[in-house]
C-alpha cells in the first residue's frame, strides 16, 4: 500500500473544491473530521484527522495501578462498556493466571452479550437516522432501555460499568434478573421482525446502502479489519470462534458473513444476525448457569502481574480488542496499549470513500459502526 | 363566475380584507400543521409530543414562533447582502399569491381565472429562485450545495407533475379549478386516474421538499442544506413558505382528484379541508417512515420511472377519450 | 423492472404499516416529573458513612484505604486517636462527587465495611463546591458519645484480656506446681 494518500490531486483545479465534514457535524459520531476534495458531488479524495477527543487513557493507565483503571475501562468505548471492562479484567486475570469461578464466567457471557445487543441496536437507530429515517432510532432506544434496565439491576449503572474485577464480579445474580433477561429475549425476537420490515425490507433503504462502500477482501489484510466489516466482506472471524476466552468455548453460535461483497448493506444483516445469535447465546447460558461463588476464592489483594508482556482480545461490539500490557512486577504497568477496531476501521476511509457520492459518505462511516473517543482513546 | 365582488376596479378595502384573510389563513394553517406534524411525529415515535403549553401543548407552536420572532437576526458578515435578504420574501411571496386561487366550496372563491391551474404551477415553480437565491447568497458550500440540490430536484419534479395533471384536463377539458372541482358530482377523479393521482402526489411531496425527498435540508448531511445561515425570523419564513406549499400542493391534489368540496351529509368547505388535511398527514406519515433517497437515486426515479410512467398514462387517456 | 417496482411499492407500504400501528401504542415515556418510574434496587450514587450497630455510629477508622485506591482522587480523610482508645476515628471525611466516577473500589477496600451507597438523584448546584459532599455530618453530634462508648468497651475487652491472661498464667503456675510436685 501507498504510505502517503495524495489528498490533492490538483488544488488550482476550478472544478474542485473542499469541503470540511468538521469536527461538529450531525453525522460523524462523535468529534471526527474528514477533509473531502470533491468535484459537484462526487469525492476525490478523503482524510479523516482524528484527535479531537484524546483523553489520554493509555497515559492514566501509566499512573494509576491495575485496579484503579477499571472506571477507565468502560468509558474506552462507552457502548460496549460492559465488555470493555471485562475484557480488561479477563486481561489482567490472563497475566496473572487467575481461576474465575463458572458462575461468574457465565455471568460475564451474559451481560457481554446484552450489551452487544445494545450496541448494535444503537448502530441500526443512528445509522438509519444518518439515512434520513427518523423512526427506527427511537424504537431501538426503547428496546435498548430494557436491556439497560436489567443490567442496571445488578451493576448500578446503565452506561458504564465498572461491574467485573479481577478474579469476578461485584454483584451477584438472582432470578429476577435471569427471568427478565429470558423474557428479554422472547420480546426483542417480535421487535426483530418489526426493524426487518421497517427498515431492512425497505426499498429506499436497499437503494442507499447496496453496493455502496464495498470493503472487500483485499482490504482486510492490509489494514487488519475486524468486526462486522470484516464478516460483511465473508471472512468468517470471531475471536470468541477463533479464540475462546471466558468461556464461549462451550456455547454454540453461527458466526453471520456478508454474502455480496462487503457493501453497506451486508454490515446491515451481519449485524442483525449478530443480535440474533447473541440472544442464542444468553438463552444457552441462562439455561446452565450454575450455583456458586462469584469470585475466585485466593484472589490476591495486590496485582502484581509478573514482568513480562501481555496480550489478551475480546469481539466487542465493533471488531477485536486488544489490550497489551507491559509489566515490571509493580503495582502499576509501564505501558497499556490498547487496541481498538474502530481505530483500523476508520482508516480505510481514504480507500473506500473517493469515488463515492456526498450522501455516501454518510452511509459508509454509519456503516462501519465506528465510535469515535475509542479511536482517540 | 362567482358573486363575490370583483377585486380590481379600486376596491381596496375588498383587497386588503382578502390578503388579511389568506394571511391569517397562512398563519393559522401553518401553527395548526406544525403542531400536528410533532404530534404525529411523536406519536409514531411512541412519545408524546408537546403537552405542557395549553391543551394538548396547542400552544406550543404560538410559543415557538414568539422565541423566533425575538431571535436577533445575525446577517453575517460575507453575504451577498441583496440575494441573501429579498431570498424568503422570493420563496414566500409566490405562494401567497397562489391562494387566492383555490377555492374552497361552491361560490367561494377570492378569484376564479380560468387558466388558474396554468398560473399555479407556475407561480409554484417561481420558489426555486428564492432556494437558490438563499443558497447562493450564504456563500457558504454547504448552502450552495443544497440549493443546487433543491434547484435540480424541484426542475426535475416539476414534469411529471405536469404530465400527471394534463389527463385532469384533458377529460374535463377546463384549466379552472373550479371548474374541475364542480365535474367531480358524482365521482372523484382518482378512480379513473389513480396512476395520475399516485404520480402527482409523489410529484408534489418532492416539489416541497418533504422527506422521503429533503435532500436540500438533508440535516444529517449537509447541516441545514440552503437555510443554513438562517435564523430568526428568516428562518421561519422558510418553514412558512414549506407548509404553505404543502397545503397547496394537497390542496390542488384534492381539487384535482379527490372531488373538491363534494361529498354527501357534511358542508362543502368541510369535506374540503377534511381532504386536504389528510394528504397531509399521509405526507407526515411519509417523513416519519422511509430514509431519505439519495441525490442521483431521487433523479433517476423522477426521470426512468415517473416521468415514462405519465406519459404512458397521458397516451392512454388521450386514445380512452378518443375512443369513448 | 416492473416486478422491481411492485416489490419495492409493497415495501414502502409494509412500512407504513409498522409505523402506523405503532402510533396507536402507549408512548413509553414517562412525563417526569410528575410520574417517577422506580429507581432499581442495585441503584447507586455517592458513597455515605454506613452506621454500624456495635458501634452507634459510623466505623472509620481513618486508615486512608479508600482515599488512596480511588481512581479519581476524590476522596479526603483526616482522623485523630481519640485519647484512651486505640482505635482512630475519622475527624473529616469529604467526597468531591463532581470527580467521583462510581467504580465502588472504596467500598471493595474498606476493612470495617463502613462504607456504602446513596439513593440521591436529584441533585443540582450552582457551582463547583456544591458537590463536595461531608459524610460526617450525621454523626457529628454523637461523636463524643460514641468516643466514651468505644473507650469503656475497649477498657472492658483489655482488662478481660489482661484477667483471661492472668487466669492462664495461674493456670500454668497451678500446673507447674503440681509437675514439679508430681516429679518429687
Amino acid at each position: 500500500m501507498t504510505d502517503t494518500i495524495e489528498l490533492v490531486p490538483d488544488a488550482s483545479d476550478p472544478e474542485t473544491y473542499f469541503l470540511n465534514m468538521g469536527p461538529q457535524h450531525p453525522s460523524t459520531h462523535g468529534v471526527l473530521r474528514i477533509r473531502l476534495h470533491l468535484e459537484g458531488e462526487r469525492i476525490l479524495a478523503a482524510d479523516p484527522i482524528i484527535g479531537y477527543g484524546h483523553r489520554a487513557h493509555e497515559k492514566m493507565a501509566e499512573n494509576r495501578d491495575y485496579l484503579q483503571f477499571l472506571p477507565n475501562s468502560s468509558r474506552i468505548d462507552y457502548l460496549s462498556g460492559m465488555i470493555y471492562n471485562l475484557a480488561y479484567c479477563q486481561a489482567i486475570e490472563h497475566a496473572l493466571e487467575l481461576e474465575v469461578p463458572e458462575r461468574a464466567q457465565i455471568i460475564r457471557i451474559i451481560c457481554g452479550e446484552l450489551n452487544r445487543i445494545s450496541s448494535h441496536l444503537l448502530w441500526l437507530g443512528t445509522f438509519v437516522l444518518d439515512l434520513g429515517g427518523f423512526t427506527p432510532f427511537l424504537y431501538g432506544f426503547d428496546d435498548r432501555e430494557k436491556i439497560l434496565d436489567i443490567l442496571d439491576s445488578i451493576t448500578g449503572s446503565r452506561l458504564t460499568y465498572c461491574y467485573g474485577r479481577f478474579g469476578g464480579v461485584t454483584m451477584d445474580v438472582d432470578d429476577v434478573f435471569l427471568r427478565r433477561t429470558a423474557d428479554f429475549c422472547d420480546y426483542f425476537k417480535t421487535r426483530l421482525s418489526e426493524y426487518h420490515e421497517l427498515v431492512t425490507g425497505n426499498v429506499i433503504y436497499q437503494h442507499r446502502t447496496k453496493n455502496v462502500g464495498v470493503i472487500g477482501t483485499e482490504l482486510i489484510q492490509d489494514y487488519a479489519l475486524s468486526g462486522p466489516v470484516l464478516r460483511a466482506a465473508g471472512v468468517a472471524q470471531d475471536v470468541r470462534k477463533d479464540e475462546p476466552y471466558g468461556g464461549y468455548e462451550r456455547f454454540d453460535f453461527d458466526v453471520p458473513i456478508g454474502e455480496r461483497g462487503g457493501d453497506c448493506f451486508d454490515r446491515h444483516t451481519v449485524r442483525m444476525e449478530e443480535m440474533v445469535q447473541s440472544m442464542r447465546i444468553i438463552e444457552q447460558a441462562l439455561a446452565c448457569i450454575p450455583e456458586g461463588p462469584i469470585m475466585a476464592p485466593k484472589a490476591p489483594k495486590r496485582f502484581r502481574p509478573p514482568a513480562g508482556d501481555y496480550y489478551f482480545a475480546v469481539e466487542s461490539a465493533r471488531g477485536h480488542f486488544g489490550i497489551f500490557i507491559t509489566s515490571d512486577g509493580s503495582d502499576v504497568p509501564v505501558r497499556n496499549k490498547l487496541r481498538t477496531p474502530s481505530f483500523v476501521n476508520v482508516s480505510t476511509m481514504p480507500i473506500v470513500l473517493p469515488g463515492t457520492m456526498l450522501a455516501d459518505t454518510v452511509a459508509v462511516l454509519g456503516s462501519i459502526d465506528i465510535v469515535v473517543p475509542e479511536i482517540d482513546r | 363566475m362567482t358573486d363575490f365582488p370583483q377585486i380590481f376596479g379600486g376596491h381596496w378595502p375588498a383587497v386588503l380584507a382578502a390578503t388579511a384573510a389568506i394571511m391569517g389563513f397562512i398563519t393559522v394553517n401553518a401553527l395548526a400543521l406544525i403542531w400536528l406534524e410533532r404530534k404525529v411525529s411523536a406519536r409514531i415515535q411512541r412519545r408524546y409530543g408537546p403537552t405542557e403549553v395549553g391543551p394538548f401543548g396547542l400552544l406550543q407552536t404560538l410559543m415557538d414562533v414568539v422565541k423566533l420572532v425575538g431571535k436577533e437576526l445575525i446577517t453575517p458578515d460575507h453575504v451577498h447582502k441583496t440575494l441573501y435578504l429579498i431570498a424568503p420574501v422570493l420563496v414566500f411571496a409566490p405562494l401567497l399569491a397562489l391562494l387566492s386561487l383555490i377555492p374552497i366550496d361552491e361560490g367561494w372563491v377570492f378569484h376564479d381565472y380560468d387558466i388558474a391551474l396554468v398560473l399555479l404551477l407556475a407561480f409554484s415553480s417561481l420558489n426555486i429562485i428564492g432556494i437558490f437565491a438563499a443558497g447562493w447568497g450564504s456563500n457558504n458550500k454547504y448552502a450552495l450545495l443544497g440549493a443546487v440540490r433543491a434547484v435540480a430536484q424541484n426542475i426535475s419534479y416539476e414534469i411529471p407533475l405536469l404530465l400527471a395533471v394534463i389527463p385532469i384536463v384533458l377529460m374535463t377539458r377546463s384549466l379552472s379549478l373550479y371548474e374541475i372541482a364542480s365535474a367531480q358530482g358524482s365521482y372523484p377523479f382518482v378512480l379513473v386516474q389513480p396512476l395520475a393521482a399516485l404520480i402527482y402526489f409523489i410529484a408534489g411531496t418532492a416539489e416541497t421538499n418533504r422527506a422521503p425527498f429533503d435532500i436540500p435540508e438533508a440535516e444529517s448531511e449537509l447541516v441545514a442544506g440552503f437555510h443554513t445561515e438562517y435564523s430568526g425570523m428568516r428562518f421561519g419564513v422558510f418553514f412558512l413558505a414549506e407548509f404553505t406549499h404543502m397545503v397547496i400542493i394537497c390542496s390542488v391534489a384534492t381539487i384535482l382528484f379527490l372531488g373538491g368540496w363534494n361529498g354527501p351529509l357534511l358542508p362543502g368547505w368541510l369535506w374540503f379541508f377534511l381532504k386536504v388535511y389528510s394528504l397531509i398527514l399521509v405526507m407526515m406519515w411519509f417523513r416519519w417512515t422511509f430514509p431519505r433517497l439519495r441525490f442521483d437515486q431521487l433523479m433517476s426515479l423522477a426521470w426512468m420511472i415517473l416521468v415514462p410512467l405519465a406519459l404512458v398514462n397521458l397516451l392512454a387517456t388521450t386514445v380512452l377519450i378518443k375512443l369513448l | 423492472m416492473i416486478k422491481e417496482t411492485i416489490v419495492g411499492a409493497r415495501s414502502l407500504l409494509t412500512g407504513m404499516k409498522v409505523t402506523f400501528l405503532n402510533a396507536f401504542k402507549k408512548p413509553v415515556t414517562s412525563q417526569y416529573p410528575r410520574e417517577r418510574i422506580e429507581m432499581s434496587e442495585a441503584y447507586r450514587n455517592v458513597i455515605v458513612l454506613v452506621e454500624k450497630d456495635d458501634v452507634g455510629s459510623h466505623d472509620c477508622i481513618d486508615c486512608g484505604m479508600c482515599e488512596r485506591v480511588c481512581p479519581s482522587f476524590c476522596i479526603k480523610v483526616e482522623g485523630e486517636r481519640p485519647e484512651g482508645m486505640k482505635r482512630k476515628r475519622a475527624t473529616r471525611f469529604e467526597v468531591d462527587f463532581a470527580l467521583c466516577s462510581e467504580c465502588g473500589l472504596c467500598l471493595d477496600v474498606c476493612p470495617t465495611d463502613t462504607l456504602g451507597y446513596s439513593r440521591e438523584f436529584d441533585q443540582a448546584g450552582y457551582g463547583r463546591n456544591d458537590f463536595l459532599y461531608d459524610l460526617l455530618v450525621p454523626y457529628r453530634e454523637r461523636e463524643e458519645t460514641v468516643r466514651t462508648t468505644l473507650r469503656a468497651a475497649e477498657a472492658e475487652a483489655a482488662a478481660a484480656k489482661k484477667a483471661a491472661a492472668a487466669a492462664k498464667a495461674a493456670a500454668k503456675k497451678a500446673a507447674d506446681e503440681t509437675g514439679e510436685g508430681d516429679d518429687s
